[in-house]
């Protein structure tokens, strides 16, 4: 049946599937390559392999080209986190996007409450990564932009999740993130004060497993490294906080 | 397989659809900002980039059935897409100002979704090397919800996700940027950190894995013969030049 005197295809092993799709691929040294392309062509069984590989290539594009609808669960949930990034962009945007604010400030500021409104409304519809704010935007301190309406609130959390929350907050910023009332930034500082590293970076009102406190995120030996503290004593008018509970948080990028 | 999921009639309100006006989602505060439908993925991305808290939210409802079918092929599970998911767009949130505006949007966000499910795929190798069992009620849901397309497409969809889910990450990563997402064997190579062979023998021994699981699937839509007879067409096409 061949030219070179290889067996005919009955007298032939049929190829591995494997071979044939290295034969495709072109992945084959040429004397094997050759004896493959002549086993194809002269057995049926082997040809429909070769072809079906090479339909599946073309069925695969046609199937790749059609989108999946996102189940409507994970649509929300990333809705939300989308927003509660935008969110916590907002709430640093005096540090990060100041020259934009005072150019249009018209334009962004009416935005920056709608995304503080959304997140009011995603969280009433509980998801745990956002933040549950009550809108305190006239008890904000900006400390950068006298300007910019600070979406801020009281951050639900647990105590595990102390940590990642200060390292998303403060990764997302290149300044001090102060989102908490004048008193009770006073009163963070006041305690800071007291530290061997008064430098503060983060004053956030929290509600940590249900206790309200102040998370207070102060600048540890390197430039990565943030001392948080959680503070009580601090909100309502308070002067003197206590802490109850601290750690150390490593930022990246940084 | 998926005849169970047949019996809600009902879609969910909530569920936005991409250039639909669905009543119900036009009455939630944050859309009624309204107008953003207009705007191209660049436009958006700008306003994005200049402190618009706004339109990243809509770019990425305007692609993410896109970005989930990629992210779902490569994966495997909805748990892991959805993670990965996440990841990449909060990362695509905070980088947005380094995409260069030559690019197609669309481009930028597909290599961000390729990189986070590649992330994903490897820190679960590092953790197990076994893929996890097979689920049937969790497979269906891989299709997305029911409502949206014939049953065929679901059907065929569940096939190719459930057989690219037995084969091998490595392959089944190299068969999707290939043969379903398009990418040149050089583009694969460069996203997947291999050399082009590398990504030419996965592809291949991909295939031969991935032609038991779906020949049924490929016989039913052509039927034999019409295989058949396509399969000396191209046969004589391809081999003829030899």
């Amino acid at each position: 049946m061949t030219d070179s005197g290889l067996p005919t295809s009955e007298h032939l092993e049929h190829l591995e599937t494997d071979t044939i799709a290295d034969l495709l691929e072109n992945l084959l040294p040429a004397p094997e390559a050759h004896r493959a392309r002549e086993h194809v062509k002269a057995c049926p069984d082997c040809q429909l392999t070769y072809d079906a590989l090479l339909q599946l290539s073309e069925d695969l594009a046609d199937e790749g080209r059609s989108d999946i609808p996102m189940p409507a669960d994970v649509a929300e949930h990333l809705d939300a986190v989308i927003s509660a990034e935008a969110v916590r962009r907002a709430s640093t945007v005096g540090v990060h996007s100041l020259a934009q604010i005072r150019e249009e400030p018209h334009r962004h500021i009416p935005k920056l409450l709608g995304a503080a409104a959304a997140v009011v409304l995603i969280a009433a519809v509980g998801v745990g990564v956002v933040m549950a704010t009550k809108d305190r935007a006239g008890e904000n301190v900006a400390n950068t932009n006298p300007t910019a309406i600070l979406p801020t609130g009281v951050v639900s959390l647990t105590t595990a999740q102390i940590a990642p929350q200060v390292q998303q907050t403060l990764e997302g910023s290149s300044g001090v993130v102060l989102n908490a009332s004048a008193n009770e930034v006073s009163c963070a500082k006041s305690f800071a004060a007291t530290r061997p590293n008064p430098e503060v970076r983060l004053v956030q009102p929290a509600r940590i497993d249900g206790t309200r406190a102040t998370i207070l995120g102060l600048q540890g030996g390197s430039p990565r490294d943030i001392q948080v503290f959680v503070l009580t004593g601090c909100d309502a008018g308070g002067t003197t906080g206590t802490s109850i509970y601290d750690t150390t948080v490593t930022l990246r990028n940084r | 397989m998926t005849a169970h999921l047949d019996s809600g009639t009902n879609p969910p309100a909530q569920l936005p659809r991409i250039g639909q006006h669905d009543p119900v989602a036009q009455q939630v505060p944050v859309l009624q900002h309204g107008g953003y439908d207009q705007l191209d993925d660049h436009e958006l991305l700008r306003l994005h980039v200049a402190g618009n808290p706004d339109t990243f939210g809509f770019l990425v409802k305007r692609h993410r059935d896109r970005m989930w079918a990629v992210a779902i092929r490569t994966l495997g599970e909805p748990e892991e897409a959805a993670d990965a998911l996440q990841e990449a767009f909060i990362s695509a949130f905070r980088r947005a100002d380094s995409f260069r505006g030559d690019a197609k949007v669309t481009t930028w966000l597909h290599r961000i979704v390729v990189n986070a499910c590649l992330d994903r795929i490897r820190r679960r190798q590092v953790r197990q090397a076994d893929p996890l069992p097979e689920d049937e009620d969790r497979a269906a849901e891989l299709a997305g919800p029911v409502e949206q397309d014939a049953a065929e497409v679901r059907e065929r969809r569940l096939d190719v996700l459930n057989a690219l889910k037995q084969i091998n990450p490595d392959q089944r990563s190299a068969l999707v940027l290939v043969d379903m997402e398009g990418y040149s064997i050089e583009e694969a190579a460069s996203i997947l950190g291999c050399a082009p062979g590398t990504v030419k023998s996965r592809c291949a021994r991909g295939r031969a894995r991935l032609l038991p699981l779906l020949r049924q699937w490929q016989t039913t839509r052509g039927g034999d013969s019409d295989l058949q007879d396509k399969a000396s067409e191209t046969a004589a096409g391809i081999m003829g030049t030899e």
